[in-house]
């Protein structure tokens, strides 16, 4: 196994996200995509402590404070998109382009 | 005496102290007293002026010409100064514009007795007289330029003094720029003969021309740019048609400028002819517009109707014979020339003044039968007319039989052009005069009375004046002398006169034909009426051309140069515009905008890496 792999299932990972990320109309789904992309990460951030630092492994440190931050930032994010679904009844991202030029 | 000599430079003073004494006068700052007391104080001013000339032109007389240097600018090393020449001749002209001016001025107190824009007229004419005092006593082509331009600007402004009149408005325009082309174009002469000769007094000048070898190319093209001044100033063919449109201004400014502001372009053309002399062919382009006005202008002179006009263009014909007298070298037949021309033609315009006055009508051809009615009048013109046709003993006389012996050596074929323009004047004055005076009254004059004393003093004094002329003359041994004179030439003057005068008599007071009279040719008659179609010929060559250019020029600044400009901000806007729309609001959007950012950043980063990672990326295929 080498590390190359991982980091290719990681940029994947990342890139469906993304893909996710731009394409979704739904507010709920671009929140599972951003948790993809952050999941890319953790897995890079993974692989790299355990091929490059398996001494220090602060890649595994720094994985812990990003699914803690990840959690945080998802449970805003729902807080948001529940805010504007009170006030607009949709979560349709399409719906949300009030502040254009 | 030598303290008035030496102070003569107070002269033109006392008129400009006239000039700005007057302007409290004008209706909008004294608003109680009336304007009368401007024409007052410019009088006395006058009359100052020409008391201290001829208290000078006693002192100064037999003595030799002295210079007083004034200095007025030293820039690095250019020094300019103002060189004052004191001789007879420079006195004597101010003597005479002071004198004429007097006389004007006194005439423009009655003329002007229903006016109240004396103020204005008076510190105008008090400028003229300022102004050609200055441009007598100076001696360097510089200053005169400079006073020549001042007095293109007093004569806009003179001719202009009726502005609410549209024909005046065209007229002073008119008068300002076609005098200002000549003058411009003399500038280019200036300037381009200071890099010559180094110098601009006139003394010195004519020190240089005599022993200056000039290339020939160099020194006929300034010296064609210094015609050019005077030929506008002169009202010579084809710089002549201000004269005839400036006959729209006040009449008593306009005895002043058919005596006197004309010969300003004179007097410098005069005092330039050692430099013209230089090259043959400027002196033949002076005698050939001479010739050409001269002719030209006694025609039309006869075929006009208005009797200001008819009398212009007989000034443009003498200056014409001026520029003759110049162009073959005879700078003293010039300048007696112009000192005859301007008192007959100044009575010429006193009289035809007066009748104007109180006929109200300029129209020849609606005058008549005021001989016996106005006698002073009548024998103010007939005088005006001996003296400024070949007729002895009277002044004109002996300047055109100066002028024609000497060319009868020279050029005998311009004896015969100066007796036809002899003859062409005297049946043109003769015409007015039997117009005016002879025959029967028409409508416009079946009443007529003897103007005010106010206008027939100062015409008898001129008529005095011009009938002892040939008498002061004789006293200052200026008449040439009887025993070398050619007689032939003489006798032929005087027959010139007498054949134009009889023809024009026996034409206009006979009953032989109908009048008003017809030319056989319509077309010619129109032709010399029409003065050439000057104004049609102006519009249709530099006028037109000059319209057209600056049309195209706006035009183009309009279009070409503004769009230009305008394009940029255009397209900013449009950039602005159209770019906004990248804001689109879809925060799916802008996280697209920034991955493609950070991909074309990562791809620029890492490229110089790609070959070396190569292998990386390969996966072994």
């Amino acid at each position: 196994m080498q590390l190359e792999y991982f980091l290719l299932v990681a940029a994947a990972l990342f890139c469906i996200g993304i893909f996710g990320l731009i394409t979704s109309r739904n507010a709920v789904r671009v929140l599972m995509s951003i948790e993809l992309l952050l999941n890319a990460v953790n897995l890079n951030l993974m692989a790299f402590s355990n091929y490059l630092d398996a001494q220090e492994i602060k890649g595994q440190v720094f994985t812990v404070f990003v699914l803690t931050v990840a959690a945080a930032e998802a449970a805003v994010g729902l807080a948001i998109v529940l805010t504007i679904y009170r006030n607009r009844d949709t979560v349709d991202m399409e719906q949300f382009n009030l502040l254009k030029w | 005496m030598q303290f008035f000599l030496q102070t003569i430079w107070f002269v033109p003073l006392y008129a400009l102290m006239g000039a700005v004494l007057t302007i409290p006068w004008s209706p909008g700052i004294i608003r109680r007293t009336g304007p009368r007391p401007a024409g007052y104080i410019n009088l006395l001013m006058t009359f100052i002026g020409f008391s201290h000339g001829i208290i000078a032109l006693q002192a100064t007389w037999n003595q030799p010409a002295q210079q007083i240097i004034i200095p007025w600018l030293q820039v690095a090393n250019l020094d300019i100064s103002l060189p004052l020449e004191i001789s007879p001749i420079t006195v004597g002209a101010m003597v005479l514009v002071t004198g004429m001016n007097l006389l004007a001025q006194i005439y423009a107190v009655g003329y002007m007795e229903m006016d109240w824009g004396w103020a204005r007229f008076y510190s105008l004419l008090a400028l003229f007289e300022c102004g050609i005092c200055a441009l007598a006593l100076c001696n360097s082509l510089f200053f005169s330029y400079v006073i020549l331009e001042i007095l293109t600007l007093g004569t806009y402004l003179l001719v202009g003094l009726w502005f609410s009149q549209p024909l005046v408005v065209t007229g002073a325009r008119d008068a300002f720029l076609t005098k200002r082309v000549g003058d411009l174009v003399l500038l280019m002469g200036v300037l381009a003969l200071f890099s010559l000769t180094g110098t601009w007094n006139y003394w010195e000048l004519s020190d240089w021309a005599a022993t200056a070898h000039p290339d020939p190319k160099v020194i006929t093209l300034v010296t064609l740019a210094l015609i050019a001044g005077p030929m506008g100033k002169c009202a010579q063919f084809p710089l002549h048609l201000w004269l005839d449109e400036a006959m729209e201004g006040p009449l008593p400014s306009t005895i002043l400028r058919n005596s006197v502001v004309v010969a300003t372009g004179a007097w410098v053309l005069i005092k330039l002819e050692p430099i013209l002399s230089l090259s043959p062919i400027t002196m033949s382009a002076l005698v050939l517009i001479g010739a050409v006005t001269a002719v030209g202008g006694s025609c039309i002179a006869i075929a006009q109707i208005d009797v200001k006009r008819a009398l212009s263009y007989s000034v443009s014909a003498y200056m014409g014979l001026v520029f003759i007298a110049v162009g073959t070298g005879q700078n003293d037949a010039a300048l007696l020339l112009v000192l005859t021309h301007a008192v007959a033609m100044g009575l010429l315009v006193m009289s035809v003044g007066g009748i104007i006055w109180n006929n109200i009508t300029q129209d020849l051809t609606q005058m008549g039968g005021l001989w016996s009615r106005r006698p002073i009048s009548a024998l103010a013109f007939l005088g005006g007319t001996a003296a400024l046709i070949g007729c002895p003993p009277f002044g004109s006389f002996w300047a055109l039989l100066n002028l024609a012996d000497t060319l009868w050596a020279v050029q005998p074929w311009l004896v015969g052009l100066v007796l036809l323009v002899n003859a062409l004047t005297a049946f043109s004055l003769v015409r007015i005069f039997s117009l005016i005076f002879g025959g029967k009254p028409k409508q416009m004059t079946v009443r007529s009375p003897e103007a005010l004393w106010l206008l027939v003093l100062p015409m008898t004094l001129l008529l005095g004046f011009t009938l002892h002329l040939p008498l002061v003359l004789e006293s200052v041994a200026l008449l040439p002398n009887w025993v070398n004179l050619n007689k032939d030439v003489a006798m032929l003057l005087f027959w010139s006169s007498v054949f134009g005068c009889t023809l024009s008599g026996v034409i206009y007071l006979g009953n032989a034909l109908p009048k008003p009279v017809q030319l056989p040719s319509k077309a010619l008659q129109n032709l010399f009426a029409y003065d050439f179609y000057t104004p049609d010929i102006y519009r249709f060559s530099i006028v037109f051309a000059v319209d057209r250019v600056s049309k195209i020029v706006a035009w183009v600044d309009r279009f070409i140069v503004d769009g230009a400009v305008n394009l940029v901000g255009l397209a900013s806007i449009l950039g602005g515009e159209s770019l906004k729309y990248s804001t689109s609001g879809q925060s799916q959007f802008y996280a697209l905008t920034i991955l493609i950012g950070i991909s074309i950043i990562g791809a620029f980063l890492s490229f110089p890496h790609w070959s070396a990672y190569n292998n990386v990326f390969n996966f072994g295929l």
